[in-house]
């Protein structure tokens, strides 16, 4: 794609957003940079994790057919691996929509996927494998966000001690590093209003809502903890205390940091309401089972107010993926640990409320919506090292029909039979992205 | 005599190797490495010279060459491990954060990542004491599954004769490229400098200053050399003091420990916030997670029965900047420590007589944590900064 094709791409897109934000995006909890799918999502890509004794052990992107009524509909299609288990996590698409970044936690390579040249088996376009030099020492890169003509990628760790201070880094499209911004600490502000008793530079997700200047990154663990045995964590009660307790506001365009806010049992996932007089976004907490309302307040300040209970906060359900209805009406939350999907009412979203529930399977992670909210998505898998063992270690992709009344399973695709490995995030495809 | 024919021996080498160092690349050393030689060359108050051996006699390449190899995470199977993701100098040469250590790809380790402050005076390495030289323990962790995974030593040796970064540096130390020896010699010149002493307690028992300690920290030496009888391991001598005396013992710990991982209790406490916490399950515990291990100490070493649950006495220097304590960092800090030696430890068949029910009260306590506070030394920041001197090597 040449560079004047590739800028009026992003002018249309920016032109849809200005005048019609809600029609951005198919899945609801993407960049709204990216030019949107119209009607039915094709496939649904899944960055897998390699596991020892499954398949060639690799991870790998797997492509799923999810075309209505096409004969491999529910069918892996295509498995693209990359050679090695690189803690396999999240990956977000460039902000024209043609490329898939996909990090390793573990080995911090960024992979790059062609998803337009045939969307229905993506080919590696390139790889990153100087993230942590080019960076200045960030470690695990997490979130792919992508902002015109670059990529933010949130990063979990650094390379000093695998603890949890760390850094929003960018790339450019054609995956040339640019920047560092670190998170701020009590001992580096940068500038930002400390209104957190703690202040401890962690990362995780990077989300915007780019009318009003803002970004927010939410903090999880480092290394040490995101890599280890689960079990042998909750027993480490040094591990216990590195979790991430506070939620940043950036300046999008400057990558100032303005203002951490206390958030504390690590928020993971920042949703921000589509409404154009929607200013607030959610984020769950995983270890105190909260969800957390950062809401901009009648004097234009930002706020951090915990808005509702997940499940039974006693018995750590916790909390892992959430989604945002398009309408901001509802909001689906994961909890891993009893493989249960809730959905809240956020009609008011100082007074979320579940409205159902239902187990997809002994552990459940991920969680995507189409945008008219008819169709979901469910995969497995944590962290690596983090699913549950033995007989519970569920490893899927799941597909559903929500009718408005309860999930109707469409199609289940056993990850550890079909020899793919562990589950984790999933992007929407289609081919008619790329036809006109 | 023995040991220090061959202290002058090494000295002699290192002396001579100096001189060349001088002559023919002044410009080469970086200029941490001075102090850094000088300090395993020399004694700081309390501690005894560093006994280099005599077919490794420092030199500031050597200790250069190993700081590098030491913070070089390219040497592990994924290029994520060094040696100092575990001892990190911002937390004592070992890891505050962690129980238990974390290896390639997030593999379970059994045990607490020890300091390397002063590791050149030990006789025996490893809490099991299973090697005894610093010139061949880098070997274990290097291609432990669970610690950097390399597939083989020779893959190691490979790797570093590839990476260009790496040739001046060998031919400066060595004259010559990699091999496991000179590997081997660069870790042991560069640990064997950082070297740790001079506290306020060395001050004020070896240098003669009495206002070197508080009240309450002399109140607690007396305590630790007397009615608590600490010294018996943690020995303290007439010109230094290494507070180990290198032998194994079963204080009670392990066995203990291993009595909790066969029955473990039904509920686990766990933290989700500060002074947040709930009580788990232990099957959710297990659910997600691996059956722990048994740790019998040195007797996987010997195979001697009397060796069950047998480990190191660990040496007490900058003892308060390596929380969390014991060989699976199962007590978070000094005063649960003193706690479980003033309960006597975990009596059963086995257990070292000289751990015995103390009697002592909270205020004995707090005056021997406040003894052993002030056996931090000074010089750490300065090792730290050297250890900080280049970014750590990433691909």
């Amino acid at each position: 794609m040449s560079n004047h094709r590739k800028h009026l791409s992003f002018l249309c897109a920016m032109l849809f957003f200005a005048q019609a934000p809600a029609a951005l995006a198919d899945e609801t909890c993407q960049s709204p940079y990216m030019p949107k799918i119209t009607g039915q999502e094709e496939f649904v890509y899944v960055w897998t994790l390699g596991a020892e004794g499954v398949g060639d052990g690799s991870d790998k992107l797997v492509t799923v057919d999810v075309r209505p009524g096409s004969e491999t509909y529910g069918k892996v299609v295509a498995a693209l691996s990359v050679g090695g288990r690189n803690e396999a996590h999240h990956g977000g698409f460039s902000a024209d929509r043609r490329y898939f970044w996909a990090g390793g936690l573990d080995s911090n390579k960024i992979f790059i996927f062609d998803v337009h040249s045939n969307a229905a088996e993506p080919t590696l376009h390139k790889t990153i494998d100087s993230f942590v030099k080019d960076s200045g020492g960030a470690v695990g890169p997490h979130t792919f966000y992508g902002l015109p003509g670059r990529m933010m990628i949130s990063a979990l760790s650094n390379d000093k001690d695998h603890g949890g201070r760390t850094a929003l880094v960018e790339y450019s499209d054609e995956g040339a590093y640019i920047a560092t911004h670190w998170m701020p600490t009590a001992e580096e502000p940068r500038g930002a209003l400390l209104e957190s008793p703690v202040v401890d530079g962690y990362g995780y997700d990077v989300r915007a809502l780019i009318r009003k200047n803002v970004m927010l990154t939410s903090s999880f663990t480092g290394w040490s903890n995101y890599m280890m045995d689960f079990g042998k964590m909750l027993q480490d009660e040094e591990a216990m205390k590195r979790f991430g307790q506070t939620v940043v506001q950036w300046d999008l365009h400057t990558r100032q940091p303005k203002k951490v806010m206390h958030v504390p049992g690590a928020p993971l996932e920042i949703r921000f309401a589509w409404g154009p007089k929607n200013n607030y976004a959610f984020t769950s907490a995983a270890l105190t089972s909260q969800l957390w309302l950062i809401y901009e307040d009648d004097k234009g300040e930002w706020q951090a107010e915990a808005v509702a209970d997940i499940g039974d906060p006693a018995k750590i359900p916790l909390p892992v993926d959430i989604s945002i209805s398009a309408d901001d009406q509802s909001l689906w939350v994961n909890t891993f640990l009893d493989g249960t999907t809730r959905l809240f009412d956020i009609s008011d979203p100082r007074a979320p409320k579940q409205v159902y529930q239902k187990q997809i399977a002994k552990q459940v992670n991920m969680v995507s919506q189409s945008w008219d909210g008819k169709r979901l998505y469910f995969t497995s898998s944590l962290l690596a090292n983090w699913d549950k063992k033995g007989a519970d270690n569920d490893q899927f992709l799941k597909g559903y029909t929500w009718n408005g009344k309860e999930l109707v399973e469409d199609f289940a695709i056993d990850f550890t039979k079909e020899g793919l490995g562990r589950a984790h995030i999933m992007r929407f495809g289609s081919s008619k992205l790329y036809s006109g | 005599m023995r040991a220090r024919l061959k202290l002058l021996a090494a000295l002699a080498l290192a002396a001579a190797s100096l001189a060349v160092q001088g002559g023919a690349a002044a410009s080469e050393p970086q200029d941490w490495s001075r102090a850094a030689l000088a300090r395993a060359l020399d004694a700081p108050l309390g501690l005894p010279p560093v006994l280099h051996p005599a077919d490794n006699p420092p030199t500031r390449a050597k200790i250069e060459l190993g700081r590098k190899l030491f913070f070089d995470r390219r040497l592990s199977i994924n290029r994520t491990m060094s040696c100092a993701m575990c001892h990190i100098p911002e937390q004592g040469f070992a890891n505050r954060e962690l129980e238990t250590a974390v290896g390639v790809e997030g593999r379970s380790v059994r045990r607490n990542a020890p300091t390397i402050l002063n590791v050149a005076h030990l006789d025996s390495l490893f809490v099991d004491g299973r090697d005894s030289a610093l010139e061949t323990q880098y070997l274990a962790p290097l291609t432990a599954a669970n610690e950097m995974a390399n597939p083989s030593a020779g893959y190691v040796v490979a790797l570093l004769a590839r990476l260009p970064d790496y040739e001046a540096p060998f031919r400066r130390a060595f004259g010559a490229g990699p091999s496991l020896d000179r590997i081997g010699m660069a870790f042991a010149a560069y640990q064997r400098s950082v070297i740790a002493g001079d506290s306020r307690f060395d001050r004020w028992y070896y240098g003669g200053e009495a206002a070197a300690l508080s009240a309450p920290e002399r109140r607690g030496f007396a305590l630790f050399a007397g009615v608590a009888g600490c010294t018996a391991c943690h020995r303290i001598g007439e010109s230094f003091a290494l507070f180990t005396d290198q032998a194994f013992h079963d204080t009670g710990y392990g066995w203990w420990r291993e009595q909790l991982r066969q029955n473990p209790p039904p509920q686990q406490l766990v933290q989700v916030a500060p002074g947040v916490s709930y009580a788990l399950p232990w099957r959710t515990v297990a659910s997600v997670g691996e059956e722990r291990p048994a740790d019998l100490g040195r007797y996987e070493v010997t195979l001697d029965p009397a060796d069950r649950w047998k480990f190191r006495t660990p040496g007490l220097r900058n003892v308060a900047l390596t929380p969390p304590y014991m060989h699976d960092g199962g007590l978070p800090d000094l005063m649960a420590v003193l706690r479980f030696y003033n309960d006597g430890g975990r009596p059963h068949p086995g257990q070292d007589p000289a751990i015995r029910p103390l009697g002592l009260g909270q205020r004995d306590l707090e005056a021997l944590a406040a003894f052993l506070a002030a056996l931090t030394s000074p010089e750490v920041p300065r090792l730290v900064e050297e250890a900080r001197s280049a970014e750590p090597d990433n691909w």
